[in-house]
Parts: structure tokens; C-alpha cells; sequence
């Protein structure tokens, strides 16, 4: 095995783990840190193929990595402000709880 | 890889520059000048300045010709481009003009700021050929739909339905990313063109086809293709009713043109096979799964619904379904004019009828709800608006000669055209032809309620203002018109094609 | 020694993130977003292995520095306590895990097929002076879409968050 093909195992994994949270947590807030887990998942995928690619001099994997971690920053702060309103409403955070829309 | 001219820059993305400070220019009239002003005065306020800077942003777009390609196709601007645009700007006008009697909120300001900036993020998403930006680009037009879904803070709905909006967009923007990882490193740049190039001699890798499903799992929750339609029933009701319009036309319109690119530019050569009993891996046949599924999931549940919000949104749905056919058109790279020309004019006109079709909607939600009942007796209440309802619905069943039928005609025949020699994708439009007539059942339903039901006893007439009266008249006249003579548009559309090189 | 560091932090971050997800001691919000921190850092130190100093150091301050903080902020502010276990629902567990479980094996088996990066020795360490110079050149335009986007989450997040007097 390449070491490239241990990272990249290594983030499958990550990827697999933010996944599972993602999908089996209650919790908003949990299942938003599931979402974290899988984009630093991709994050770690563009940094090993960056020095294992072809071209590491463009640096193309590094800023794909930066932007993302930008938007994830973004994404958290909505994510949480949006928890902070269903928090208003149903005075839970467990998505068991929030169904009022069905059908 | 040189520097960009400042001034280059600047005619290049002079509409989105515009609508940029329109949007701060929205935020700072509403709450620099009119805090202490009535709502209506300054949902007016904000609304006029928003309709100014798009008004600008489109003589802009047809006005300036331009057409560069920009950093490795970073920025990529060209008459096709530049087409989109305008619809996606149209489509912005046409929300504001239905939002300016709203009662949702009092945040005016952040409202229309949000509004434009959506509408900033789908031109920079039609006008990228680099993964990079485009992901980047459709975070910018996620996140401001997703506020904007849950921007009646006095609904409950509405903010339950952000945050569902927000949960499914969440994991489905990890999984593009974790898919564009993947495809960064399998063809080591981020360039549509050059990912096409240098996966050419890839074969079929598995990790290749890995990255291909989980991109498309990401685009396909943007236009809320079956499975991952999830959000889109819930989204559409909570959400209040202009947003939801903006969602269901500029944000679709957007995501299927930069879909369509990913698919014919950045994965040309790994089509596969979708055609009966030859069956071969690659995206066309995921895409045909994807059509089948919505068409018969959006439409069977669309049966059921009685919430029309929710029927819109599961009939968005099976449309979804009909609008991968141009794609899937697109796989014949000699032929991929034709899909691209079908697929932008049924955007288009489909993303007219449904901002037409929610603005009807919302005129009826005044009388009580957005339920069937509500619609009972509606011609009666309100004559001029229910023409207008039967016009959006016939076209969205595709009923000649409104613009519905041409644009499904045209996707069909491209798809079916896609393989000359074998008629690969015949059974796949003889499905969706055998789909859109199920459709009929549930337009004719709400038209049924409306034109032939009795008004319930406590019914009253809702309260249409002019500009509302307007906006749907003259929806309900471009999609007559655009049936009627479909080459006003197609015309346009194929030059545009055609200067590109597409 | 490379080896070596590799295998700790890679370890260290399959356990932290697997605690996050699972965490057989605690059902507490904040054990899990402790941990979450303890991932990213062992996930600077694989950015460190990997030579991309600048973004090892913006993992630990924007995502374990900045947006953790956020994190348990709300937590904290929501007073969110432990997520009640469920009853029925262990079937719906079972499924999930098992899926994501066969996504982890599908993953690995093509990961092992492809002929990605075979043979390529990595040169080039990621400078900072460089990525500057092309972040302000080359992606100019994705930094500014960057920027309108953080707008456009200041906005909202202010917008959301923020309780109505009326």
C-alpha cells in the first residue's frame, strides 16, 4: 500500500464516521458536528492528493482545502443560528421532536 | 496564470457587481433611513431599489458584450452565459414584484439583501467551469436559500423547514466536496475541460465512479432529484411563499445549467451506457435511475397532497425527472447543442409558470390557506387570478400550445435523437410521456377546486394588488406566448449555443 | 519516523471522531464536541506529516480555535442536556451503521484498485508567501464569492439569531 492510499483509507473512514453521526444522532448540533467530521474528511483528501499529485507546485489541493474550511466555518455559523431559532419555537434541539411539516 | 486587469474584471462581472451593491445599498436604505417608516413604505422602499439594480443588471447583460475565459475557466463569460443570467435575474424581479405585499416579516432589508445575494451566487455558479468556484458558488446560493427558508421567525414551520433545508444541504455539500476530493486527485486539476482531458485514458476506476455518484448526490439535492428530494415537500411549505418561488426557479435554473456542464464538460468520455440491455457504467445511467425515480415518485406523491405548496413541490419533483432527460440528451457530444438548447428553454419556462404558480398561491393563502379547499370556488373570487392559475397548471401538465408542451417536446426529442443509431433512450421518454399524463390528474384537480367547486360559505375575496395583478398577467403571457411562438426564445438560445461553442 | 507519526495521529483521529460519533461513556453534547476538537488537532498534525504548515495552522485556529468555541457556545446557551436514549429505534441504528459500513468497505476496495499516485514522490512543501500570491491572482474571484458568502452568513446568522422586540 502507497501512502497515499493510507490517507486516503484514513479519510474514507473519517468520512464514514461523520456519516453515521450525521445519520444516527438526534441532537441538530450533533448531527452538524457529523457534518463537520465529513467535510474535514474531504479537507484531509485534498492535502494527500496535493503532495502525492502530479503538480503540487500549482497548490490547487491546499486552496481547495482553505476555501472549504472558509465555507465550513460559514455553514457552521448558519447551522447554529438556525438551531438557536428551532430552539425558540419547539424548546428542543432533538429532531424527533421538530415534525410538524409531513406528508 | 496571470494577474487579472482590475478593470477587465469589472466589465466582465459588471451585473453581479451591481447586484452586490444593490444589496447593501437594500440593507442600508431599510435600516439607515426607513426603521421608523411604515412596513408597506419600506417593503416598497427596498422593493424599488431591488428592482433597479436588476433593471440595471440586465441592460448591463444584453448591452455589453463580452466573452473571456478567465483563469483556467475560473470566470468563464460568454453569450450563453450571459443568457442565463438574464433569466436568472428575470426571475429575481419577478419574486420582488411578488413580495412587496408581504407580511412575513419586518427585516425588509436583510429580506431583499439576501434575495439579491441568492441571485449573485447562481451567476457565478453559470458563469464557473472551475469546480472550485462552483462549489464555492453553491454554497453562497445554499446558504442564502437557507435563510431565506426560514425567514418568517414567527412561523414555526418556516424555521423547522431551515433547518431541514440545512441538515440534508449540509451532508449532500459534504459529499460533493468529498466527491470533488476525489476527482481533484484522479485528474489532478479542477478545470471542467482539463478533468475531462487528463480522465480520459482513466478508464473505469472504481474510486472514478465513487467521486462521480457522490457529485452527483450533490447536485442532485439541488434540484431535488428522487432520492434525495428529501427537503424540497418541506422546504416549499414552510418557507414563505416568494422565497419558496425563488427556490423553485432561479435556484433550479442555476443548479441544472452548472449540473448539466459538470456532467457533459467535466465528465465527457465516462458516459457509460443508460440504453436498454447495454448497459455500461458511467452517468448516464445514475442520471436515467435519478429520472425514472423522480418521475414516478414526484408524481405518484403529488396525487396525495393536499397542501398545493407541497403538490408544487413534489410536481418540482417529477420535473426534475423530465429535466435530466436533456442532460442524459447531452451524452452524445455531437448532439450536445440540441440537449443544452431543450434544457435551457424548459428552465426557463417551467421556472416562469412556477413563480407564476406560487404567486397565485400566495394571493390564496390570504383567504385562509394554502390547503385544496382553499382554492374552492377561486374563479368566482377572484376571476383575472384564476386565468392566470389555469394557464401556469395546463402549462406545467404540458397541454399545447403553452410553453409547458414545447419545452417537454423538445427535451423529448433531443433525448430520443441522443443515440441515432439505436434509440437507446427510447423507453426512458416513452416512461416520461407515460408520467406527464399522469401529471394531468393533479393540475386538473387544483383547476377542478377552482373553476367548477363552490366557494365555501365564509369565503372572501382575497385582496390583489396591482403589481400582483401585473406580475401574473404577465407571466401567464410569456408562457402563452413563449408556447405559442417557442422560436422567440429557442432562437436566442441556439446563437447563444452557437457563440459559446458549447 | 514518518510512519510512525502517521499511525499515532491517524489513531488518534479514528478514535476521537469515533468518540464523537459513539461515545459509550456519554450521551453529552459537549463530551462530543470536546472530542471533535481532540480530531481536528490530530488532523493538523496529518496536515503538519503532509507539509502543509499554513493549513495546519488555520485547522487549529479557525476550526478548533473559531468555530468550536461557536459550538459550545450554543450548546452551553441551549442548556442542551443529554440526548435521551431511544427505545424502538435500534433497528433504524442497525440499518444506518450498516450502511455507512458498507460504504467504509466500498471506499476502501476501490481506494485499493486505483492507480492514483503510485510511484509520484512528493517534492514541494506548501508555502505560505505562495499561496498568498495566488489566492489574491489566480482565485481572486472564489475569494471574493468567499467573502460575499460570509456576508451573507453574518446577515442571516444576525437575522436568525437575534429576538424580535415585537
Amino acid at each position: 500500500m502507497t501512502t497515499l492510499q493510507s490517507y486516503l483509507i484514513l479519510s474514507a473512514l473519517l468520512f464514514s464516521i461523520g456519516l453515521a453521526g450525521a445519520l444516527t444522532r438526534r441532537n441538530a448540533i450533533l448531527v452538524l458536528i457529523g457534518i463537520e467530521l465529513m467535510l474535514n474528511a474531504a479537507n484531509l483528501n485534498f492535502i494527500a492528493f496535493w503532495r502525492y499529485g502530479p503538480h503540487p507546485e500549482a497548490l490547487t489541493g491546499v486552496m481547495f482545502a482553505l476555501f472549504s474550511i472558509g465555507v465550513a466555518a460559514a455553514e457552521a455559523a448558519v447551522g447554529l443560528a438556525l438551531i438557536i431559532a428551532i430552539y425558540r419555537h419547539y424548546k428542543t434541539a432533538n429532531l424527533d421532536k421538530v415534525t410538524t411539516l409531513k406528508g | 496564470m496571470n494577474a487579472f486587469s482590475y478593470l477587465d474584471l469589472l466589465n466582465l462581472l459588471g451585473p453581479e457587481t451591481i447586484l452586490v451593491l444593490t444589496s447593501l445599498a437594500a440593507l442600508f436604505v431599510d435600516l439607515g433611513a426607513l426603521r421608523d417608516q411604515p412596513l408597506p413604505r419600506r417593503w416598497l422602499a427596498g422593493g424599488g431599489v431591488t428592482a433597479l439594480g436588476g433593471l440595471l443588471a440586465i441592460l448591463w447583460l444584453t448591452n455589453v458584450t463580452a466573452q473571456a475565459n478567465l483563469a483556467h475557466g475560473i470566470l468563464v463569460v460568454d453569450p450563453l452565459t450571459q443568457l442565463v443570467k438574464v433569466v436568472l435575474v428575470a426571475m429575481l424581479l419577478f419574486t420582488v414584484a411578488l413580495s412587496l405585499r408581504a407580511e412575513f416579516t419586518e427585516h425588509v432589508g436583510e429580506y431583499f439583501c439576501l434575495l439579491l445575494l441568492a441571485t449573485v451566487g447562481m451567476m457565478f455558479l453559470v458563469s464557473s467551469e472551475d469546480v472550485l468556484t462552483i462549489f464555492v458558488a453553491l454554497e453562497l446560493t445554499s446558504l442564502s436559500l437557507y435563510i431565506l427558508t426560514a425567514f418568517n421567525k414567527r412561523s414555526l414551520v418556516s424555521a423547522e423547514a431551515g433547518l431541514k433545508y440545512f441538515l440534508f444541504g449540509g451532508v449532500a455539500a459534504a459529499f460533493t466536496l468529498f466527491g470533488l476530493s476525489l476527482i481533484y486527485g484522479l485528474a489532478g486539476s479542477t478545470n471542467l475541460r482539463e478533468i475531462a482531458t487528463n480522465l480520459a485514458g482513466k478508464g473505469t476506476d472504481p474510486l472514478l465512479m465513487v467521486a462521480l455518484i457522490m457529485v452527483v448526490m450533490g447536485f442532485g439535492f439541488k434540484i431535488a432529484a428522487v432520492p434525495f428530494h428529501l427537503w424540497a415537500p418541506d422546504a416549499y411549505q414552510g418557507a414563505p411563499t416568494p422565497a419558496a418561488a425563488l427556490i423553485a426557479s432561479g435556484s433550479k435554473v442555476a443548479s441544472f445549467f452548472v449540473f448539466a456542464k459538470v456532467m457533459a464538460l467535466g465528465f465527457a468520455g465516462i458516459e457509460g451506457n443508460g440504453a436498454w440491455r447495454q448497459f455500461a457504467p458511467g452517468w448516464v445511467p445514475v442520471l436515467a435511475t435519478l429520472a425514472v425515480a423522480s418521475m414516478l415518485l414526484g408524481n405518484l406523491a403529488a396525487i396525495a397532497q393536499s397542501s398545493v405548496k407541497r403538490l408544487l413541490a413534489y410536481s418540482a419533483i417529477a420535473h426534475a425527472g423530465y429535466m435530466l432527460l436533456g442532460l442524459l440528451a447531452m451524452s452524445n457530444p455531437h448532439r450536445r447543442a440540441d440537449g443544452m438548447a431543450a434544457l435551457v428553454y424548459y428552465i426557463t419556462t417551467y421556472g416562469l409558470t412556477t413563480i407564476g404558480a406560487f404567486g397565485v398561491v400566495q394571493i390564496v393563502e390570504r383567504t385562509g390557506g394554502d390547503s385544496l379547499e382553499n382554492f374552492a370556488g377561486f374563479s368566482r373570487r377572484a376571476p383575472l387570478v384564476a386565468v392566470c392559475l389555469m394557464v401556469f397548471m395546463l402549462s406545467l401538465a404540458g397541454i399545447p400550445p403553452l410553453a409547458g408542451f414545447f419545452g417537454k417536446f423538445y427535451l423529448f426529442t433531443a433525448a430520443a435523437g441522443a443515440e441515432p443509431g439505436n434509440l437507446g433512450l427510447l423507453w426512458l421518454v416513452i416512461f416520461a410521456i407515460a408520467m406527464s399524463a399522469v401529471s394531468l390528474y393533479y393540475y386538473l384537480q387544483v383547476l377542478k377546486r377552482a373553476f367548477v367547486a363552490a366557494p365555501a360559505e365564509a369565503a372572501i375575496a382575497p385582496v390583489v394588488s396591482f403589481m400582483e395583478r401585473l406580475t401574473l398577467a404577465l407571466l401567464a403571457l410569456a408562457v402563452v406566448v413563449l408556447g405559442a411562438l417557442p422560436a422567440w426564445l429557442l432562437g436566442p438560445i441556439a446563437d447563444a449555443i452557437k457563440a459559446a461553442g458549447f | 519516523m514518518q510512519t510512525v507519526f502517521f499511525y499515532v495521529f491517524a489513531a488518534l483521529t479514528v478514535l476521537c471522531a469515533l468518540m464523537v460519533v459513539a461515545n459509550p461513556f456519554s450521551r453529552n453534547p459537549v463530551t462530543s464536541a470536546m472530542f471533535l476538537v481532540l480530531t481536528i488537532v490530530s488532523l493538523a498534525g496529518l496536515f503538519v506529516q503532509l507539509h502543509a504548515f499554513f493549513l495546519a495552522a488555520v485547522q487549529v485556529l479557525v476550526y478548533a480555535g473559531a468555530v468550536m468555541v461557536l459550538f459550545l457556545f450554543v450548546i452551553m446557551l441551549l442548556d442542551l442536556k443529554e440526548e435521551e436514549r431511544r427505545k424502538v429505534r435500534k433497528f433504524a441504528v442497525i440499518a444506518g451503521g450498516l450502511a455507512v459500513a458498507i460504504i467504509a468497505v466500498l471506499f476502501c476496495t476501490a481506494i485499493g484498485q486505483t492507480t492514483a499516485g503510485i510511484g509520484v514522490q512528493p517534492i514541494l512543501e506548501g508555502g505560505t508567501a505562495a499561496l498568498g500570491e495566488l489566492l489574491f491572482k489566480h482565485y481572486l474571484l472564489p475569494f471574493e464569492i468567499l467573502s460575499v458568502l460570509l456576508l451573507v452568513a453574518m446577515v442571516g446568522v444576525i437575522l436568525l439569531s437575534k429576538k424580535d422586540l415585537k
